[in-house]
């Protein structure tokens, strides 16, 4: 589903920030990405959300080097692959439900087509009630759920997350990452940015340890 | 703060919000250019309309002018010039202008109340066209050969003057139309990329959602086309309310007899029916150039941060 080969990345003239990936990762498979600040977790997803080229090296996404694809065919992928952000990155004047409705909404859908469909994923993530709230409203656990449910509601086949535990409280983040796992159970395959080692103790996947721009791989 | 229920919303709210585009600053500017361009296209076309109309006078009429010969009888000469013309095809009717007539042409130069027979002036003959296109001025010309001290003045001069006077007029409106309508889409620029920068977050959301470039685009041109179709209405209706209230003042300032000198000169300073049309086709262009305009920007703006 993900290959890199002899990834580099560095922006413009400077330091290289990720140097020579190689590694492969499966269909429904779940990963942590782990790694201290500045180690290059952010721009690695970057270059997996389609938002930023590698300097060297080649990334295949689902069988297609996406070196060689078009504007068009970039957005094409893209929307098979969801984001969550650590801070949340909810557009602050549409309630809870138009914020997980938005990318129905961009690729025309009408609402009455979607309306059950979100309302069904709010119920889920525990926001039924809260689907006519502005974000202003919502605290932060509230938000970082709107958030995952803005990114799964498109039913992506690749889940990223970045840092989507930085700004809750250690009971939450676990209920959070739970939710992942919930969604991986369903064949979402999933890449977890965290620098908050303890928590990962608490779940089975594999790390992909990110030092100095080189990755490795721990079960 | 109170949460919004359902109820309160009765529609999936816009996804650029209403208020984070520079709206009533920019209906204003769109306002004042709409009314700038109503009212010069109105003034173009007014000298436009009144030049027609006075070439197409003027190009109806040729005028013989005999001037005084020793030897030769004017009266004569005059009959003889009448007949020459009305034998010509294309000609309706010629006749003499009277002495009277004369003297009042002469009254601007020479004052009134002299006395023309002790003066030896020359007389006119005004031939009135049926068709100017069909008319034969040559022939006319020739026959009129034959009465010493006839000439024939098409007017041609003076209609070449005023069509030069006219069409300078009519570029020059025209030049300043294109110059507020090139000021109207710099200014409509500028006001979208301070949009789309102070919208950057909503831009790179939607971005990272999967949403194309066109969707993007299309969210922002609908809120400038509702911007340009405001501006266009304030500023095309002002301009309807100005053409009126001009016209009105002008009937009741100037007094009617130099009101009506006025008219022929310049043409009624009138919109009429097909002119409050015109105004009214302003307004659909400058909200479709505020739509195109800022459509262009975004797209430029984010094949450049995409």
């Amino acid at each position: 589903m993900i290959e890199f080969t002899n990834v580099g990345l560095r922006y413009g003239q400077g330091p290289e920030i990720l140097r020579d990936l190689s590694f492969r990762i499966e269909p429904g498979s779940f990963h942590f990405l782990t790694g201290p600040s500045g180690s290059g977790k952010t721009s690695l997803l970057k270059i997996l959300l389609l938002s930023l080229r590698p300097s060297t090296g080649k990334v295949k996404l689902f069988g297609r080097d996406v070196s060689a694809l078009d504007q068009d065919s970039l957005l094409q992928l893209r929307r098979h692959i969801g984001i969550v952000f650590q801070e949340f990155r909810l557009l602050e004047h549409l309630t809870t439900f138009e914020n997980v409705a938005l990318p129905l909404r961009v690729l025309g859908q009408p609402e009455s087509q979607y309306r059950e469909n979100v309302t069904e994923l709010l119920e889920w993530v525990g926001l039924g009630e809260r689907m006519h709230a502005l974000p202003a409203l919502l605290s932060g656990g509230e938000k970082q759920r709107a958030a995952i449910a803005r990114a799964v509601i498109g039913r992506p086949d690749i889940l990223l997350a970045d840092e989507p535990t930085g700004n809750v409280d250690p009971e939450l983040s676990l209920r959070l990452v739970r939710l992942f796992a919930e969604l991986n159970k369903m064949g979402t395959t999933i890449i977890l940015a965290t620098h908050e080692l303890p928590l990962l103790d608490n779940f089975p996947f594999p790390r992909m340890m990110l030092d100095d721009g080189r990755v490795s791989f721990r079960d | 703060m109170t949460e919004e229920r359902p109820a309160q919303r009765a529609r999936t709210a816009p996804i650029v919000p209403e208020r984070s585009v520079a709206g009533r600053t920019l209906v204003l500017l769109v306002a004042i250019m709409t009314f700038l361009s109503a009212v010069t296209l109105g003034g173009v076309v007014l000298v436009q309309k009144s030049a027609v109309a006075w070439s197409s006078d003027v190009g109806r009429e040729v005028t013989i002018e005999i001037r005084p010969v020793e030897g030769e009888v004017m009266e004569s000469n005059l009959r003889t010039a009448v007949a020459l013309a009305e034998q010509t095809p294309g000609v309706a009717a010629a006749r003499v202008v009277s002495l009277e007539e004369s003297q009042q042409l002469l009254e601007p130069w020479l004052g009134t109340g002299i006395d023309l027979s002790a003066i030896d002036v020359p007389r006119l003959v005004v031939v009135e066209l049926a068709d100017p296109e069909d008319a034969d001025i040559a022939k006319l010309e020739r026959d009129l050969a034959a009465i010493q001290g006839a000439s024939l003045d098409t007017h041609a001069a003076w209609r070449q003057q005023l069509n030069a006077m006219a069409g300078t007029i009519v570029v020059s409106g025209l030049l300043v139309l294109s110059l507020i309508v090139l000021a109207t889409v710099l200014a409509i620029i500028f006001a979208t990329r301070g949009t789309m920068a102070s919208n950057r977050e909503i831009v790179d959301v939607l971005h990272f959602i999967g949403a194309s470039n066109s969707f993007i685009a299309g969210e922002f041109q609908g809120r400038f086309l509702s911007i340009g179709f405001r501006g266009g209405i304030v500023g095309g209706l002002a301009a309807i309310v100005f053409f009126l209230a001009v016209g009105l003042t002008a009937g009741n300032v100037v007094p009617d007899e130099a009101s009506a000198q006025l008219g022929i000169l310049f043409g009624r300073f009138s919109l009429g029916f097909d002119g409050i049309l015109g105004i009214l086709a302003v307004v659909p262009v400058i909200a479709s150039l505020t739509a195109i305009t800022s459509r262009l920007t975004v797209r430029r703006f984010l094949s450049q941060t995409s």
